[in-house]
């Protein structure tokens, strides 16, 4: 795969500028501002960083409690430019529900008609192409109870990519999927990269480093990283180092498959200084916050 | 917002324009085709297909009173009502249960016009309804028999009751979110109608449901009616669209317009419920009171042979079959009898309703003979038994009071003619059956049979016509007396006479 963090990225089709959202007390979103060009923009972070509620607010779900968004150049504030933004609008969630006794094109179908493709046979024609860009063009008729877990997936992809939305939002997509589903998912999620712009949530770093231009990480509802997949990995330049002990004075450290101990932190002197992953750079910008990136 | 952003560019989006009422009408199309292809109302909808034919080819069926078949379609249509209500329920309710409404909460077509979609999805139901109404009804009016007239608003309360209980589906998906709320309040609704205001007609509340359907013994002329029908149609289509608005409302559409429509709608359904109020009269209506006491200001009367056939206006075309029935009976009469002008009066007692099962009082003129406004089936061979009674006792009062032995003549005239006497003998008795005693079903007051009386007759019947027939016109003076005894007609007929010294009528 190409170095991504080589791609240029272009003046920004989304921009979001102060966005704040509380429930109750907590803030899910504490201040964002982001920008998002052309091609996949990988959103990383632990559980509860307000990654989907950041989703959310961008996809228009829910109308932030402060700040201001612009889609494609329209702004979600008032209805129309709401509506504007919806039409551009391809929206993968998180765990997607779908109409099991729908067949794959009838379910895409009904997402099509839902987001105002009204002529039959353009529409149809439409459902086609998606169905055959994720590969599902031989289980079309079939109910969707009846496919697997991947496949399902993958029509929630279609569905997505139905009437070429100028922005994507996906939601954790690669979840629950085997690594040859994921693989092809990777694939389509590049493919579908070209020419818009795409908001990848993930917890997979992999999905990051393969897939996106660039790499967003939040922490507690804040930005706290914004850039290429290649400063990210670059934070951890020199704070990545190989042990035949967990290094105790190490912020995270585990056994690799060698036996050694690959430390992340703060290296002793004289350290065994191995190349930084993407990985390691995350989770040195989450920097103790979350449970999930310290293993034992 | 006022937060300063930076320019944004566009990369991509859809090609297509903006149609948000074209994508209302094409999710309307997608989910009437999921409402068509459901099991439970291709079923019902078959079954009600089934029910038409069944219904329409009946021998009884062949003599269709139109202002009957006309509110004879209502109810059917409530069956398949239910079905498209809990299948549009469904569908509301489907994106909730299956966990879609994250994602479809952010496309173009907002939850509000997706309502409007799922109510406009029962519209194909009911035009579906409205063509098997249709066809129901044309299918009866081109019958031969065919007498009155029909109304479109009764016609029209088939496919209005399938519609509004397509959108109620779509107000309860709306307005609770569990997919029992709609059964629950399903059941509630017909036990409200079977046992706290049965839908009488009479009553204001009863007009309230969709469906008022009264029947009685009698059909009546179309004049007589007086069902606030259109009034109806109005309160139907007012609460509809009421229906359908409030569901619209209660999925977020709260423009000034729909504001507005809701109001129109209410008013629509208040106007048609005020108008309704009334009801259909109960009792007697200075029009019912003249059909029922001096029906002959407004019958026609015409001549056919040597008789005369007096019908409300709607069925002087049906006067040619009671002649027939006339004829049949007279050519098996022997003496006077065969010859004798008889005066067939079309007789309804309308002055206790559409409801009424009211006994009219047989008429003591001679030579008069009652027939009533349903015809066909049963009603054929119960007229020839009163043609009968009259030919043999002189008039329908003293018909009606023969127990003597004169019962087997009048039966055998009766039913000689019959195409199948035996079935006609069982038809016209009380239970149905050929042998023990009974009563005898005329247009007036029936009449009581003996075991015996219904043995001789029924051995007459399986003999043939003519045998039997040159024996009462041979004896016709001595078996129209009430002198003669069982024994006696027994023994004058040619028919063993097991216990006829001690079997008639008379002595039970």
């Amino acid at each position: 795969m190409s170095d991504l963090s080589s791609v240029p990225s272009a003046a920004p089709t989304v921009s979001a500028a102060g966005l704040t959202l509380r429930y109750g007390g907590t803030a899910a979103l504490d201040d964002v501002s982001v920008r998002l060009g052309e091609g996949v923009t990988g959103l990383l972070g632990p559980n509860g960083a307000g990654k989907t509620t950041l989703l959310r607010v961008l996809a228009t779900a829910v109308p932030p409690d402060k700040g201001a968004f612009t889609v494609l150049g329209n702004d979600p504030g008032t209805s129309a430019g709401r509506q504007e933004v919806r039409r551009a609008l391809g929206y993968l969630p998180q765990a997607p529900g779908f109409h099991p006794d729908f067949s794959a094109f009838e379910f895409v179908d009904y997402v099509a008609i839902l987001k105002e493709l009204t002529d039959r046979t353009a529409r149809h024609r439409e459902v086609r192409r998606v169905l055959d860009a994720v590969a599902l063009s031989d289980v079309r008729s079939k109910r969707i109870k009846k496919l697997s877990g991947g496949m399902r997936q993958r029509v929630a992809l279609a569905a997505a990519l139905v009437g070429d939305p100028g922005f994507l939002v996906l939601d954790e997509p690669t979840v629950g999927l085997d690594p040859e589903q994921r693989m092809r998912f990777r694939e389509l999620i590049a493919r579908a990269g070209e020419g818009r712009t795409v908001l990848l949530s993930t917890h997979q770093t992999e999905d990051v480093a393969m897939l996106c231009h660039r790499v967003i990480v939040m922490v507690r509802g804040r930005v706290r990283f914004e850039g290429t997949p290649a400063e990210l990995t670059a934070r951890a330049a020199g704070r990545v180092w190989s042990s035949t002990e967990r290094d105790p004075g190490a912020w995270a450290g585990w056994r690799t498959g060698t036996g050694s101990f690959r430390n992340v932190g703060e290296p002793p002197e004289g350290a065994d200084m191995v190349e930084p992953t993407l990985e390691d750079g995350y989770l040195l910008t989450l920097d103790g916050e979350s449970s999930e990136v310290a293993p034992a | 917002m006022s937060t300063a952003l930076e320019t944004p560019v566009r990369a991509a989006g859809p090609t297509h324009r903006p149609r948000p009422w074209a994508a209302v009408f094409a999710l309307a199309r997608f989910e009437a085709r999921e409402l068509r292809m459901n099991m439970s109302f291709l079923a019902l909808a078959v079954l009600y297909m089934i029910w038409i034919v069944w219904q329409t080819t009946q021998r009884q069926s062949d003599f269709p009173i139109l202002q009957n078949v006309d509110r004879g379609t209502q109810m059917m249509p409530v069956l398949i009502g239910l079905a498209v209500m809990l299948n549009v329920n469904r569908a509301v309710l489907r994106s909730r249960r299956r966990d879609t409404d994250r994602h479809f909460d952010v496309l173009v077509v907002e939850p509000w016009r997706r309502t409007i979609a799922h109510v406009l999805s029962a519209v194909p139901a009911a035009l579906f309804i409205a063509v098997c109404v249709t066809v129901q009804f044309t299918w009866a009016a081109l019958k031969p028999g065919a007498v009155g007239h029909g109304s479109p608003a009764e016609l029209a309360v088939g496919p209005l009751t399938v519609l509004l209980f397509g959108v109620l589906g779509a107000l309860f998906g709306r307005l609770f979110l569990s997919i029992l709320a709609a059964p629950i309040l399903l059941v509630l609704l017909l036990f409200a109608m079977t046992f706290a205001a049965p839908p009488s007609g009479n009553n204001w509340v009863s007009w309230l449901y969709p469906v008022v359907s009264e029947t009685g013994s009698d059909a009546f002329p179309s004049d007589l009616l007086e069902r606030p029908a259109a009034w109806h149609v109005l309160y139907l289509v007012g609460l509809a669209l009421l229906v359908a608005l409030l569901a619209v409302l209660a999925s977020g559409g709260r423009s000034t317009v729909v504001k507005a429509t809701v109001a129109a709608s209410l008013a629509l359904t208040l106007v048609g419920a005020v108008g309704q109020s009334g009801g259909t009269p109960a009792g007697s209506t200075p029009a019912r009171e003249r059909a029922s006491v001096t029906p002959e200001k407004i019958r026609k009367c015409v001549e056919h042979g040597r008789s005369s056939y007096c019908a409300f206006p709607e069925w002087t075309g049906r006067t040619a079959d009671w002649a027939a029935v006339v004829d049949r009976v007279q050519k098996l009469a022997g003496g006077r009898a065969g010859g004798e002008r008889l005066t067939v009066e079309q007789r309804l007692d309308a002055r206790y309703g559409l409801e009424s099962d009211t006994l009219l009082p047989p008429s003591t003129e001679p030579g008069r003979v009652t027939v009533r406004t349903e015809w066909g089936g049963n009603r054929v061979p119960e007229f020839a038994v009163a043609v009968a009674s009259v030919l043999v006792a002189g008039d329908e009062k003293a018909g009606t009071e023969v127990c003597d032995a004169r019962v087997v003549t009048i039966m055998w005239l009766a039913l000689g003619g019959e195409a199948d006497p035996m079935s006609a003998l069982s038809n016209v008795r009380v239970g149905d059956g050929v042998s023990g005693p009974a009563l005898v079903l005329s247009p007036t007051e029936p009449f009581s049979m003996s075991a015996e009386q219904t043995r001789i007759v029924a051995e007459l019947l399986k003999k043939p016509r003519y045998d039997v027939a040159g024996k009462v016109k041979a004896k016709w003076t001595e078996l129209t007396s009430p002198e003669t005894s069982m024994a006696r007609v027994a023994e004058l007929l040619n028919v063993s006479a097991e216990g006829a010294s001690d079997g008639d009528a008379c002595d039970e």
